[in-house]
């Protein structure tokens, strides 16, 4: 073992100046290396997110700071694409810290106002689940890092202010959760449905019609099953498995499940 | 008469964290000592009885905040188990080899912060600038520098971007000379040998008797190492050797830490090396729709869940840098573990604290202390 070998070799002890000036000697190459290559920045001048800048303090410039292409994955502030937001709460839904609130924006029709995710960056813990969440891509983190206020209601980023965020154009955090093709769907419990309408009015992205069935006539003696003769349809390839429609049914008709 | 009680911390220089070490003491000498934990407590256990299995990652990060990649190695095995789910080979590899960086890194921060408490300043400012790219590497795939966030419940959440096997390399190459150096700064000095030969001894049978695990034991000539005596992960696949001391004290402890770093950057090149030429992966599918998916379960789905899903228990060990760590998940059906526990190894190497500070002065606490490298954030949880 090389510890145990260094262990025996006792350095050079019972002669002082030795032992002093052995270690004097690394630290004065690194105060001298120091003076051509400093090891620190000067911070609000010189940025690790500035490409030009990280590739002179990058590891083989000898003045090692960073290792290079690094900042574009930072998890920093959240960018909202407020237009193609679709409300599905599934950013809210995701975050562990409850940090997020779906408050409602301006633009969209009176009757179902449109949600969008508000942050709420006293509590946000920075894990990126919700952006990880997001079918639409609209929900992402940003290179922004500098947070500080003096006003802790600043600390609430409205839709409208991560809107801001995203216009600035700063580089979006291309690393996202690679999770497999999903082969869920969202499955109807036929005799159970009474033809409410709610999954169809509810869904955020409108892959739900609802489709005339049948009337059935009733049984020899009974009445007639009060129900509106239609049934919700899935489209698959629109749906973005936000789980909404189940939750609104009120009979817990619709369940996950496959196809197959 | 002279004898007396003095409170060393909870804000103390030496404690490097918050907990309180109370001393009793005759003039210099110590009679005896209570470690005192718990300012930092946080719940962790029983706060992740309420998250999901995934949520719990983010607690894991800040269970022990330089070693937090292990805490989630740690907790995914179990939960893993608990689950019965299987990883893709590539995440395993990426797993260890983030476990190896966090070894490294955990390390230099642990040599940073002991050469500061000898009163050596610049030492620690080498030892902060070299973990620091370390810090890179890990925020260039994870994108975080402290809070990873980066393994899920059946592998990892992405894959490593392109080029960074030859940056991680650049990163080993950069620090192996540097290991040299901090060699040559401490146990090339005389007066660091005065101060820490023969201070703080704690042979193996009484490390063993008090569950003192990790360098501690290894310094005392014990080679019990979890990555070779129950390899995890793929530790059985590459080669290392398991750093040992015979002196048991506080150089001993030194020694074992420096040596470690050298069979890390030793696995890490081994890891790269295979990452290289394997490509696939690195999360698995057919993962049940709640895990691989934000969303929680609604309606039948969760009661369903609560009826049918395989229960299981999961337990895992792994050599985390501070010493031996376990984790214990119970899955009862449902989307949140029933039972989450964890064995912290600072907990017991402080528990023994009496075991190795009485007979010593009370200026040698802060080299012992420091040798034993406390991380109260993983003690009190």
């Amino acid at each position: 073992m090389a510890a145990e070998i260094e262990k025996k070799q006792n350095p050079s002890a019972e002669s002082p100046t030795g032992a002093v000036l052995k270690p004097l000697a690394t630290a004065a190459r690194q105060f001298a290396r120091s003076l051509i290559r400093p090891s620190t920045i000067l911070y609000p001048f010189e940025r690790l997110e500035d490409p030009k800048f990280r590739s002179e303090v990058a590891v083989e410039s000898g003045r090692p700071i960073g290792v290079g292409e690094v900042w574009d994955n930072y998890r920093g502030v959240h960018a909202l694409n407020v237009n193609t937001c679709i409300s599905c709460n599934l950013c809210a839904f995701s975050c562990p810290d409850l940090c997020i609130e779906m408050v409602t924006v301006p633009g969209g029709d009176p009757k179902h106002p449109k949600k969008c995710p508000q942050i709420d960056y006293g509590k946000c813990s920075y894990c990126g689940f919700c952006s990880d969440a997001c079918p639409e891509g609209c929900l992402t983190m940003t290179t922004k890092y500098e947070l500080s206020t003096p006003n802790r209601k600043d600390m609430v980023y409205s839709p409208q202010k991560m809107f801001e965020q995203f216009q600035r154009k700063l580089p979006m955090n291309p690393i996202r959760l690679e999770r497999p093709a999903n082969e869920d769907a969202i499955l109807l419990d036929a005799p159970l449905c009474i033809g409410c309408n709610a999954c169809a009015r509810d869904c955020p992205t409108n892959c739900i019609t609802m489709l005339d069935i049948p009337k059935e006539a009733p049984k020899p003696g009974e009445k007639a099953a009060k129900r509106i003769w239609k049934e919700p349809v899935v489209n698959d390839s629109d749906c973005v498995r936000c789980g909404t429609c189940i939750s609104v049914c009120p009979k817990e008709c619709l369940f996950w499940g496959t196809h197959s | 008469m002279s004898d007396m009680w003095i409170n060393m911390g909870p804000q103390h220089p030496m404690t490097h964290g918050l907990w309180n070490l109370r001393v009793h003491i005759d003039g210099e000498m110590i009679l005896g000592v209570d470690p005192e934990m718990g300012y930092l407590h946080r719940g962790i256990e029983k706060i992740s009885e309420d998250r999901h299995y995934n949520e719990v990652i983010t607690l894991m990060d800040r269970t022990c905040y330089v070693a937090g990649m292990a805490w989630e190695h740690l907790y995914i095995q179990a939960a893993e188990k608990a689950l019965g789910l299987e990883p893709p080979e590539r995440a395993e590899w990426i797993r260890m080899m983030s476990e190896e960086f966090q070894r490294l890194a955990s390390h230099i921060m642990w040599y940073a912060a002991f050469v500061q408490d000898l009163g050596l300043m610049s030492p620690f400012l080498y030892g902060m600038r070299d973990r620091d790219l370390i810090l890179d590497l890990f925020q260039s795939y994870t994108g975080g520098r402290l809070t990873y966030e980066y393994m899920r419940v059946g592998g990892v959440r992405n894959d490593l971007p392109v080029g960074f096997n030859d940056r991680a390399r650049k990163v080993l190459d950069w620090l192996e000379p540097r290991l040299v150096e901090y060699d040559r700064l401490c146990m090339g000095s005389d007066i660091f040998r005065r101060r820490c030969d023969d201070l703080g001894i704690l042979k193996a049978a009484d490390c063993v008797k008090h569950g003192v695990t990790g360098p501690m034991l290894r310094s005392a000539g014990s080679k019990r190492d979890i990555r070779k005596d129950r390899p995890y992960s793929r530790y059985a696949q590459v080669d290392f050797d398991v750093a040992t001391a015979e002196s048991a004290d506080v150089t001993g402890r030194y020694l074992v830490r420096m040596e470690e770093m050298r069979q890390s950057i030793r696995i890490l090149r081994q890891t790269l090396d295979w990452l290289d030429h394997h490509p696939g992966p690195v999360l698995a599918d057919r993962l049940p729709r709640w895990l691989g998916a934000p969303y929680a379960p609604i309606g039948r789905e969760a009661y369903l869940l609560k009826r049918n899903y395989p229960k299981g228990i999961g337990l895992s060990a792994i050599e985390e840098p501070h010493g031996e760590a376990c984790a214990y998940v119970v899955n009862e059906g449902g989307e949140h573990p029933y039972r989450v526990k964890f064995r912290s190894p600072v907990f017991a190497n402080l528990s023994a604290a009496s075991q190795y500070l009485v007979g010593y002065h009370v200026a040698d606490i802060p080299p012992i202390m420091g040798s034993v490298d406390v991380c109260v954030g993983e003690v009190d949880r």
